[in-house]
């Protein structure tokens, strides 16, 4: 068996991928890993990272997959699971093999690769809806909009653009902890993002504006105000807003 | 912050407000932009979606309506806001990511039509002159000058008109100043502007859009004698005659004292609002009638059964359905299986062959399709396909069939399981012991 090591990003795991059809592997006798883990008779394959290949993989993908499966693929790559790569691996080699067409990748949920991939997107799709309305921006002294989340699946990339598109003119900034990531948007510019390591920036030391702390108070009173009490079910609430996405939103604190 | 206070809570139980509906990328300049799924952005302690900033303009009202908290012969702080102040706060919640968009409903002062036109100016500012892009959903009154209805759709992105009751003699009995005619009509000539707009936008691409996001209702249940085959019906017709995207129910919240109101005991009906939910979702996404639901003979659903177990319950004879070869339509049919669940199966079944094991990962609820379904022609358990059994099994707690940790036991086998704890112990058993004879 072949064992590909990749780093866990977009561009390593389809070089990998890449390079695993370059060698003609036969699906069942490879394996992508993005761990040191060992397996019994595994002829281990080291991969660097290669951007051309990583496109080339992209254009395929996109070409015969079509636009909808490609972004549920690169969903499932922002997952945090660490069988991910193979999931996607063995999912794409097949969609390629069985000639699925476009839109079918993932239909074959009787699969276990193809349902793992399937179930990785959905749950990465969901915290990015999720978080498309629960984020809260926060203005700063200097009227820079300022967000910290602290999401699962890596989707600070997904996220950045319907920002971008909702407000053009506005400076904003959104910082994933978790990942120490920024999501930088300068108004009326392209955004991009950036890592803590270059630039020191300290959240904890950012200023909000005198108004900030008013439309905070206004919010949560209307929060409170729009709550029938004759209906009041707390259960529904949680189920709808999980608690951890709370300790982010100002109603909650 | 008072006024914010008075405003949001005389807006409350109004329901019509999904920000869904209408896809619109930003412009680049204006702020704003909407997504067709809508957005929520939080959830109230009473479980419901804030989505929209949903306020009164103001909550005076020369209207006495029974049901309502605004009506004029109740006496609660009453407050106004300018446009400005309604500008302002929907573009700095918007900045915020706080709301999606606003909701803009009022109680009228001095007529229908001079609120309306405040209304419109509140909105125009909003549009023109603060540049937002993003939701907008506002309530037309009944009674408004239909080119002043007609100005105000090209601004906002749903309109909707509130049928407060589903029949007349209620609206008659409970809102004596208003009347299902003036209600239809504004809802009619909505429905003929889309129809028209729509034409126009395939001669001119942009064309401005009149109400892009369609037209919604609400009604009150519980507050009338009318049975649900009488609002499901009422539901079923709005949807076909006048095209609307959503008819929203809301359980009766008695919050004034009247004697032609009903008393609530156990509280607003909620069940019952459920039961319609679920019945509307049948009408609207599963190829359901109103007639195949409920009937003259049983006006009521079934307090302990979904609509859809009761029609499956009912119809015996349609099922099992085999997954592997069933119609699209006929999978809907089936209790458990959802819109989503039924195109996978008919996604997954061209490369495989289902099995219940795959039913399960696909995400089909078997505690309630086992009763319905076969795989290659078998079913998961020996059950029977009797009426009685079935009922039973979905219903009791204890007699249903029990489901493991992986979902797939037929029953789970525990230490206390034996039957002799289940019988009461005799007194002659007990005399026995007591000897040292057991």
């Amino acid at each position: 068996m072949r064992v590909y090591q990749c780093e866990d990003s977009l561009e390593g795991i389809f070089t990998a991928i890449y390079n695993a059809y370059e060698d003609k592997s036969s699906r069942q006798d490879t394996m992508i890993s993005l761990t040191e883990e060992l397996y019994l008779f595994g002829e281990y394959v080291p991969v660097t990272v290669d951007v051309t290949k990583a496109v080339k993989v992209m254009n395929t993908l996109h070409r015969r997959f079509g636009e909808e499966d490609y972004m549920k693929v690169c969903l499932a790559l922002a997952s945090r699971d660490e069988q991910k790569a193979q999931a996607i691996y063995q999912t794409v080699a097949l969609g390629l093999a069985s000639c699925c067409g476009k839109g079918h990748l993932l239909d074959n949920l009787a699969d276990d690769y193809v349902n793992k991939v399937f179930f990785l997107s959905r749950a990465a799709n969901n915290e990015l809806c999720h978080l498309r309305g629960f984020i809260r921006f926060s203005e700063l002294e200097n009227g820079i909009l300022y967000s910290s989340i602290g999401p699962k699946n890596n989707i600070l990339t997904f996220l950045m653009p319907h920002f971008a598109d909702r407000m053009p003119r506005e400076n904003f900034m959104i910082y994933d902890e978790g990942r120490d990531l920024f999501g930088v948007h300068p108004a009326g510019k392209e955004w991009y993002l950036l890592q803590d390591e270059e630039i020191r920036l300290r959240p904890e030391t950012f200023r909000y504006s005198e108004e900030e702390m008013q439309y905070r108070e206004l919010f949560r009173h209307f929060c409170h105000k729009i709550a029938i009490k004759e209906r009041k079910n707390l259960e529904l609430q949680r189920n709808l807003l999980p608690l951890r996405f709370r300790e982010y939103m100002i109603e909650f604190r | 912050m008072d006024k914010l206070g008075i405003l949001t809570d005389a807006a409350k139980y109004d329901v019509a407000c999904t920000s869904s509906g209408v896809d619109r990328k930003g412009d680049g300049h204006s702020l704003g932009n909407c997504l067709a799924g809508g957005i929520c952005h939080s959830f109230s302690s009473d479980g419901r979606c804030i989505s929209l900033l949903k306020i009164l303009f103001t909550n005076e009202c020369i209207y006495d309506c029974k049901y309502c908290i605004n009506r004029c012969s109740n006496d609660v702080p009453r407050a106004t806001f300018t446009p400005e102040e309604i500008c302002t706060l929907t573009m700095e919640f918007y900045r915020r990511n706080y709301i999606e968009g606003l909701f803009l409903s009022s109680g009228i002062v001095k007529s229908p039509g001079f609120t309306m036109e405040l209304i419109y100016r509140a909105i125009w500012l909003l549009r023109n002159k603060y540049h937002f892009n993003g939701y907008v959903h506002v309530k037309a009154i009944p009674g408004t000058d239909p080119e002043l209805i007609q100005r105000l759709g090209f601004l906002v992105d749903r309109m909707s008109v509130n049928l407060e009751l589903p029949t007349a003699e209620g609206l008659r009995a409970l809102a004596p100043n208003k009347h299902r005619k003036n209600i239809l009509t504004p809802m009619r000539q909505i429905q003929t502007g889309i129809h028209a707009n729509k034409e126009e936008l395939v001669v001119y691409r942009h064309a401005p859009k009149f109400v892009g996001g369609g037209q919604a209702t609400q009604m009150i249940i519980g507050a009338t004698p009318e049975t649900d085959y009488q609002i499901l019906n009422v539901a079923e017709n709005l949807y076909q005659k006048f095209e609307l995207k959503r008819v929203f129910y809301s359980a009766f919240v008695r919050v004034n004292e009247d004697k032609n109101l009903p008393a609530l005991p156990g509280g607003p009906p909620l069940l019952r609002e459920h039961r319609l939910y679920q019945a509307d979702w049948l009408l609207r996404f599963y190829g359901f009638r109103a007639s195949e639901l409920l009937d003259e003979g049983r006006p009521f659903f079934n307090v302990l059964l979904d609509p859809k177990e009761d029609w499956a319950v009912r119809h015996l004879e349609e099922f099992p359905v085999e997954i592997n070869r069933a119609s699209y339509e006929m999978l809907l049919r089936v209790p458990g299986i959802g819109v989503k669940s039924a195109q996978r199966i008919v996604a997954a079944r061209r490369s495989a062959k289902l099995s219940f094991e795959d039913l399960k990962k696909i995400g089909v609820v078997l505690k309630r399709a086992i009763y319905f379904i076969t795989c290659s022609g078998r079913m998961m358990y020996p059950t029977k396909l009797e009426e009685d059994y079935i009922v039973r099994n979905l219903t009791s707690e204890k007699d249903r069939i029990r489901f493991g940790s992986d979902g797939m036991s037929y029953r789970q086998m525990s230490l206390f399981d034996d039957g002799a704890f289940q019988r009461p112990v005799t007194a002659r058993e007990r005399l026995l012991s007591a000897v040292g004879h057991v």
